[in-house]
């Protein structure tokens, strides 16, 4: 409690994402599936497109391109409202930013990504109350 | 000389004018256009006179309802509504400038705290302070407290609160998120904390825990969509039934030539109508201050965790949300029936708590017991958050509040500390 019990060896998930390298295999595994899904994209309906999207946004954070993974995510979320990984991940994401802005006195980009983790906030609410 | 003395005796004292000159200050210290300066500050002072309005229509409202609750059940019936509080203290008692300090003061001392001691958290849910600062404004009062001494007790209070509670809260928050990297920001720990032990005491444990997450629950609440919507379910049938037990001669001193049954109907409305505009002066008054000042703190302790508000946590485990504020729920309206008979007010069941405090808790009772800490643990904390806030009703009404008591637990706890620990040792010296 008060952080005191926490195990003083224990990385946050974010920490241990990034330590992690990927395999060679692995990355082109997910080169391959941002492709594919980038093709099927253009064939889907729209709850479709949401979950591709997402898709694509979780792969590319596998693969460390955030900013790739942040524009795919959020697109997600414009589609469908949906509390799933994507949104875990891209809360994650952008408490990232949020950490680094800070970190570097960047106002504007902290103030972006506040305001960004209140976006996510609402729709939290937004999806457990079944707003659309 | 005449002058200063005007500016400190009818511009300085007014709480809208203080209210505004704190975003001011946020906006300027943020390095704001000149514009944004003067649209920022009086959007704020725009938003306390939203509130002043909001607060004025609910006290109207709960005037009528209380009188009507007496006379029907012989009882007080108490609204749990920390809005309503917070309105009738910035208002109709004049502890506006004070509350607006404070708030300010709890900023400061989060920033402190954090700054200086392990306890790296800041507070970012802007209405949860301002519930706070209400609190330990109004209670402070009551203790003897005055000036500059109100606002930095109430300050240091608040901001011991804002660090706090997310540091108690936080190895749950790991356990659910299965990360470190946020924490929770909201004023009813307290409560999260009391249904983890119960969940811990009566839950499932080791290999028999089943999560709440495995089963299927029907998905939405629909009068949950709207915050007003759900208010009016509640709210509407306990004042046309009050008025029933109340009776048609009663009623007619305030309905006139209305029907009794549908004045109450229309007070009712009034009532949520009241919520309705205080809520959206909240909204205005803390569009340009929160903003500010979570910018500045953030750069000040920039490897602080933000503690952000309980919808955080509702993606971990949206079952477990409903299911904890349904049996919240239960454990409110138990209490409502139950404390009566202990010669305690009656306190009626808050919707919208029990929603956000009652699913927040929901998750916590599910992490530690499962599923059966989750529904048991639920029972017992809608309990305890209506007990807490019915031992300051008698506080409440010696200062002149009109039938309501706060919500928030934490809020409620840091009154007691005040009414229970700081006043006798300031009546004693």
């Amino acid at each position: 409690m008060f952080g005191l019990g926490k195990k003083k060896g224990k990385l946050p998930n974010a920490a241990k994402e990034a330590q992690m390298e990927l395999s060679a295999e692995r990355t082109v595994q997910l080169e391959t599936e941002i492709t594919q899904n980038k093709e099927l994209l253009q064939q889907h309906t729209s709850k479709n497109q949401a979950l591709v999207y997402e898709k694509i946004g979780l792969a590319y954070s596998e693969l460390g391109k955030v900013e790739e993974a942040i524009t795919a995510l959020e697109k997600s979320l414009e589609q469908e409202k949906t509390t799933g990984n994507g949104y875990r991940k891209l809360l994650s994401l952008y408490n990232q930013k949020r950490a680094m802005a800070a970190k570097a006195g960047d106002d504007l980009e902290l103030q972006k990504y506040l305001e960004k983790i209140d976006w996510l906030m609402q729709i939290s609410k937004d999806v457990t109350r079944g707003v659309k | 000389m005449g002058v200063v003395n005007f500016i400190i005796q009818n511009i300085l004292t007014q709480a809208s004018i203080t209210i505004a000159l704190i975003a001011m200050l946020g906006l300027i210290l943020q390095k704001k256009s000149v514009g944004q300066v003067i649209s920022g500050s009086l959007k704020t002072l725009l938003g306390f006179q939203v509130l002043s309005a909001g607060s004025s229509i609910i006290v109207s409202s709960l005037t009528y309802f209380g009188k009507i609750f007496t006379k029907g059940f012989h009882m007080q019936g108490i609204i749990p509504s920390i809005e309503a509080i917070n309105g009738q203290a910035m208002n109709q008692l004049g502890l506006g400038r004070d509350i607006a300090l404070t708030f300010l003061a709890i900023f400061i001392f989060n920033i402190l705290i954090a700054r200086f001691t392990p306890w790296k958290y800041i507070f970012l849910t802007g209405q949860a302070i301002l519930w706070m600062a209400t609190m330990t404004t109004v209670f402070g009062y009551v203790s003897g407290l005055r000036g500059i001494v109100l606002i930095l007790v109430g300050g240091f209070v608040g901001g011991v609160f804002a660090v706090a509670m997310p540091a108690i809260a936080q190895p749950f928050v790991r356990k659910i998120t299965g990360s470190d990297d946020i924490a929770l920001g909201h004023f009813c720990t307290i409560g999260y904390i009391f249904e983890a032990g119960v969940a811990k005491l009566f839950g499932e444990k080791g290999e028999n825990k089943k999560s709440t997450e495995d089963i299927q629950l029907p998905g939405q609440l629909e009068f949950l969509q709207d915050t007003y919507l759900s208010l009016m379910v509640v709210m509407v049938p306990l004042y046309i039934i009050t008025a029933a037990f109340a009776g048609a001669t009663f009623s007619k001193e305030f309905a006139g030539d209305t029907n009794y049954l549908m004045y109450a109907f229309l007070q009712s409305i009034q009532f949520v109508v009241g919520v309705y505009v205080l809520l959206s002066g909240v909204r205005l008054l803390l569009g340009e201050i929160v903003p500010a000042f979570r910018g500045i703190a953030m750069k000040i302790v920039p490897d602080a965790k933000p503690a952000l508000d309980c919808p955080v946590l509702f993606p971990y485990a949206p079952n477990a949300v409903i299911i904890g504020f349904i049996t919240t729920t239960i454990g409110t309206v138990i209490a409502m029936f139950a404390l009566p008979k202990f010669g305690l007010a009656m306190i009626l069941p808050g919707m919208l708590t029990n929603f956000f405090a009652g699913g927040t808790a929901g998750i916590f009772g599910n992490a530690v017991g499962g599923r059966r800490g989750a529904i048991i643990g639920g029972i017992f904390h809608g309990f305890f958050i209506t007990l807490l806030p019915t031992l300051l009703v008698t506080i409440f009404n010696q200062m002149g509040f009109v039938n309501a008591t706060a919500t928030d637990v934490d809020t409620v706890t840091a009154a007691l500390l005040y009414a229970w620990i700081l006043s006798p040792i300031l009546k004693a010296i």
